[in-house]
């Protein structure tokens, strides 16, 4: 990410009115919260199903599909919010390197998550098949959950390491 | 004692000065409540929204409030002990913060609302566990809980900002 850029893009009309409106930024910190909530409570209550934890007297099938679309949706919010933050403070979020390690975790958990997903999302023709669930799949589950409290802790790091 | 010196006596503990003045205190503390209030909030979200009609992934309303609110219950009490030891690092600085005021108002208005639900239309759960939509004393509790917890994350990251 290159200085001039960075400057290009502080200077420009979109982010100096991010910086000069004062309840933008704490808004848009907040309802990105409120997405963290929607996507860490689907991820969790989804990779405790396929850890054997939670529900498993429901198909994991049925819990999955339920709470993908939260996931997923919630994501795009994260990004959507998360766009508006670069976007009005690019000096502070784009030289930091824990934003940068966050994002690459960002990438990595949602590989994991989808990896374990998405052969449960896909539909089956005729009757559903058997539930045991892969002894791999419990381990990438919680690794999932993991991966998350990471970036969780990087989201929050970022403020920390100027 | 009155109330500003039993906030500065707090203020001056081992464990508040500890946490005050060590680089990776109070970050490490944020990062674990914001998981606390991930689930917290993502959690009850999930009930909240069952009780007004929204389905699950199970059918019964009761087993569903059952699974999920021991999960609600240790987010809660991580967040609160965070909260706690957070608040003690600067117990005269927050004090006098509206929005952590405001914040405590609404936590307690949250809890009073769950009270009301449990005591009232929750001991009648299994005349409409199953019913879609439920009757209108859940909705209300379901409606005016999701309502007091997004209140309770915005004014707690306004807390920054003020």
């Amino acid at each position: 990410m290159s200085a001039e850029f960075i400057a290009w893009l502080y200077a420009s009309s979109l982010s100096t009115t991010i910086r000069d409106m004062l309840w933008v930024v704490p808004t848009v910190q907040s309802v990105h919260i409120i997405a963290i909530a929607a996507m860490f409570g689907s991820a969790v209550i989804s990779d405790l199903r396929l850890a054997g934890v939670l529900a498993v007297d429901r198909p994991a099938r049925e819990v999955i599909g339920r709470y993908y679309p939260w996931m997923r949706n919630a994501l795009l919010v994260l990004l959507a919010t998360g766009l508006i933050m670069i976007i009005g403070e690019p000096d502070r979020v784009l030289v930091n390197s824990t934003f940068w390690l966050k994002m690459a975790l960002v990438l990595g958990a949602f590989s994991v998550a989808w990896s374990i997903r998405r052969p449960l999302l896909k539909p089956v023709a005729g009757a559903a098949p058997s539930e045991a669930i892969h002894p791999g799949i419990k381990v990438l589950a919680w690794l999932s959950i993991g991966l998350w409290c990471v970036v969780i802790f990087c989201g929050r790091w970022i403020a920390y390491s100027i | 004692m009155d109330i500003q010196s039993l906030l500065q006596t707090l203020q001056d503990t081992a464990i508040a000065t500890l946490i005050r003045e060590s680089d990776s205190g109070f970050p490490a503390l944020e990062s674990i409540h914001v998981i606390g209030i991930a689930l917290v909030l993502g959690t009850i979200a999930v009930v909240d929204l069952r009780l007004l009609g929204v389905a699950a992934h199970r059918p019964g309303a009761l087993r569903l409030i059952k699974e999920l609110l021991p999960f609600t219950w240790l987010a809660f009490v991580t967040c609160v002990v965070t909260g706690v030891l957070m608040f003690m690092a600067n117990a005269t600085t927050y004090a006098e913060n509206p929005m952590f005021l405001g914040k405590m108002g609404l936590l307690a208005l949250a809890g009073l609302n769950m009270a009301i639900f449990h005591l009232g239309a929750f001991r009648r759960i299994h005349e409409w566990d199953t019913s879609l939509p439920p009757p209108t004393q859940a909705r209300i509790a379901g409606f005016s809980s999701l309502a007091l917890w997004t209140g309770v994350i915005f004014l707690g990251r306004w807390i920054a900002f003020v």
